[in-house]
């Protein structure tokens, strides 16, 4: 098992991940554009956003491998890269696909990392190894790994330094359904200890199974962050109405001035209400509809996913555009 | 914008727990020694790296050696003796100082590419640990590996040139005893004239005869003629002088290489093997790969040194002085063959085309040691990861 207590100081500070006006900029394109990002410890937190709109550029920034062009950063409370030594002692990383030297075994490349760390790191090897279910395969060459295998590994190296936070760039990618239950559980068991997870993923059902709290990010900015729940009470509500005429209730509802969007299904209605809207708004609904004669066999307000959310928000964004 | 609010209690549980970095001294140039262990057994695991190093290394010499010996045990008439002062300066000149410099150069620019290649230097970086400590436990751990395995082959090429050597020196085709002082070699050719005579090359005038031949003919000696008889002191007296012309040859002809020359010709391939290693290192961690820089080192050494130690060209003169391998081979012991075929200083073959210092040859070796590393840690410091 890890150490669950290392004894020395840690800088104060609620903050696992704070970024102030973090920018990146690969010629004209600004991978990581004017990042605000706070990340809070002990939490689950996900990092969200479409291919190519800068979630690694950003992890790559935070960790020093590579160079932000303006803004400021702090790991843990250390700023990064004054402190980057101290920082990074604390934490542990993924970024992109793992790789690791194919000639040797998970055991050797694991070894190679620890000497890269505290000397308490080589004592936690055979742990970490264990704890991601590698140990049957540790004397075996890397090079016969499959990809999920290198993805534990990788999680493996983290765990060497007794991370405080870990940064998880895609950790799901190359997983099987098993392999990406085992992980999510990992990830919970790994916040249950204290720990803070940060991840980036495109896969949202997989975020909003594990992660307490997201950012978004599109075109290298973030548009949203917070808790899931706080930003899911905040989407567009939508409402299943089941009733005995769909055709006339969708032309009833039409012409008030509910501004709710109305759409025809099979067995009745969906209705699409703005954020922000009250349940008083589907009372009103029922009510509209019974007046006028229509039986109304059922009305479900349908849970907002992170998916769909995350679809709003986006397209949201590409409407202003 | 809306901010996430921290949470007290999950920040809390190891909020005590932190970083040893100010114990580990991450962020320090100096690599630690588990640092060090840990890359000589990544480079040492390349299978075939290894088995081109001890190819190289000690393969070539251990079979030249052993075809010699067997070939010498079966028909010693045939074969000279395996070993001996020749054998030792063709192999270590001709062979163990070019390729051992460029064995060890591929060994460096593995060293310094296959973190970048393999996607290592992402994981190290991570650690936190300095980029220039990671730079710098590449140089102990490569060195680790080629100075033993160059050792070993010297050894043995030193061992059978001691123990396999001629027991007769053969000087210009006439068995003479080894180490004799000019006044032992001339006593020496006072009591054999004929074999001295008729067998050392000499420089005129000379003009007496070799022996009579089975005809009852007067041989003469080359380029000689119209004698017929002469007197036993005369067929001395030109012995004698022919002895003391040829002194200055025989004197550089040993059955076997002395101790002081082993030991400094085992140190001068070894700095020309760590020299390979440490500037293979830089090329490549510049390059950011391997391929391309083990070939800029093979045209270095194999194309350009050469062609540079053959031709002093005037208005690159100070380009020459400026190639490692022409500031090495000015470092050469004495009685070594020229390596490259010239530019050798000290070596037997004579003075060097491109003249320098002893002291310019140690200030160029020291800058190409110096700079390539600075150049390569450089770009390890800046390199995205």
């Amino acid at each position: 098992m890890l150490d669950e207590t290392p004894d020395a100081h840690f800088a104060d500070g609620p903050w696992a991940v704070e970024t102030h006006g973090l920018t990146k900029r690969f010629g004209d394109n600004v991978a990581v554009n004017d990042v605000e990002l706070l990340v809070p410890r002990g939490c689950a937190f996900g990092y969200l956003g479409p291919n190519g709109a800068g979630k690694t550029t950003l992890i790559r920034v935070l960790l020093g491998l590579t160079h932000a062009d303006a803004g400021t950063m702090s790991l843990l409370g250390y700023p990064v890269p004054r402190q980057r030594d101290r920082a990074l002692a604390r934490v542990g990383a993924i970024v992109d696909e793992p790789r690791f030297h194919g000639h040797l075994t998970g055991r050797q490349n694991l070894q190679i990392l620890a000497a890269a760390r505290e000397r308490a790191a080589r004592d936690r090897i055979e742990a970490s190894l264990e704890r991601v279910g590698m140990m049957h395969r540790a004397d075996d060459r890397v090079s016969k790994y499959s990809m999920g295998m290198r993805q534990r590994l990788g999680v493996a190296a983290c765990l060497l330094g007794d991370p405080q936070l870990l940064i998880l760039d895609e950790p799901m990618n190359g997983l099987d359904p098993a392999g990406m239950h085992e992980m999510r559980d990992m990830i919970q068991t790994l916040v249950a200890e204290g720990r803070t997870v940060m991840l980036s993923s495109h896969l949202l059902d997989e975020v909003e199974r594990t992660c307490d709290a997201v950012a978004i990010v599109d075109h290298g900015k973030v548009i949203r962050q917070g808790p899931i729940a706080e930003l899911l009470a905040g989407a567009a509500t939508k409402v299943h109405v089941g009733c005995s005429s769909p055709e006339r209730a969708q032309s009833i509802l039409a012409a008030t001035a509910l501004g709710a969007q109305v759409d025809l299904e099979t067995a009745g209605l969906s209705i699409h209400l703005a954020a922000g809207t009250g349940r008083d708004t589907i009372a009103e609904i029922n009510r509209l509809l019974v007046e006028d004669g229509i039986a109304v066999y059922q009305l479900q307000e349908v849970q907002v996913s992170l998916e769909s959310w995350f679809l709003q928000v986006t397209s949201r964004l590409g409407e202003s555009e | 914008m809306t901010s996430v609010s921290a949470s007290a209690t999950s920040a809390g549980r190891l909020a005590t727990a932190g970083s040893n970095a100010s114990y580990d001294r991450r962020g320090s140039w100096l690599p630690t020694g588990a640092m060090i262990t840990t890359r000589i057994m990544e480079l040492r695991k390349r299978r075939g790296l290894m088995a081109a190093l001890i190819v190289v290394n000690i393969g070539i010499p251990a079979i030249f050696l052993t075809v010699r010996l067997i070939a010498h045990a079966v028909a010693p008439r045939s074969y000279g003796p395996a070993g001996g002062y020749d054998v030792f300066t063709a192999l270590v000149a001709g062979v163990m100082f070019v390729f051992g410099f460029i064995v060890a150069a591929t060994l460096g620019c593995t060293a310094g590419s296959v973190d970048l290649t393999e996607g290592m230097f992402r994981h190290l970086v991570i650690t936190g640990r300095s980029r220039l400590a990671l730079y710098f436990a590449r140089i102990p751990a490569g060195l680790a590996i080629i100075v033993p395995m160059v050792a070993a082959g010297f050894t043995i090429v030193c061992a059978v040139c001691v123990f396999a050597a001629p027991a007769k020196l053969n000087f210009d085709g006439v068995n003479v005893p080894p180490g004799l002082s000019l006044t032992g070699l001339q006593s020496w050719a006072k009591d054999h004239p004929k074999e001295v005579v008729c067998g050392f090359n000499y420089r005129g005038p000379i003009g007496v005869p070799c022996g009579i031949n089975q005809n009852g003919k007067i041989v003469t000696p080359p380029g000689s003629s119209g004698f017929t008889q002469i007197s036993s002191a005369t067929l001395k007296a030109d012995a004698v002088k022919i002895a003391t012309q040829g002194y200055a040859d025989y004197s550089r002809v040993f059955l076997y290489p002395s101790d002081m020359l082993m030991v400094k010709t085992g140190l001068w391939i070894e700095l020309e093997a760590a020299i390979g290693f440490i500037v293979g290192l830089g090329l490549a961690s510049l390059m950011g790969q391997r391929t391309v820089a083990v070939v800029l080192m093979i045209v270095l050494e194999i194309v350009l040194t050469p062609i540079f130690s053959h031709t002093a060209i005037r208005h690159l003169i100070n380009v020459q002085r400026g190639l490692v391998g022409l500031a090495m081979a000015h470092l050469e012991p004495g009685g070594l063959p020229r390596p490259f075929g010239g530019g050798g200083g000290g070596g037997g073959g004579g003075p060097s085309l491109v003249y320098e210092s002893t002291t310019v040859a140690v200030c160029v070796i020291v800058a190409w040691l110096v700079g390539w590393t600075a150049l390569g840690a450089w770009r390890m410091s800046k390199r995205d990861a």
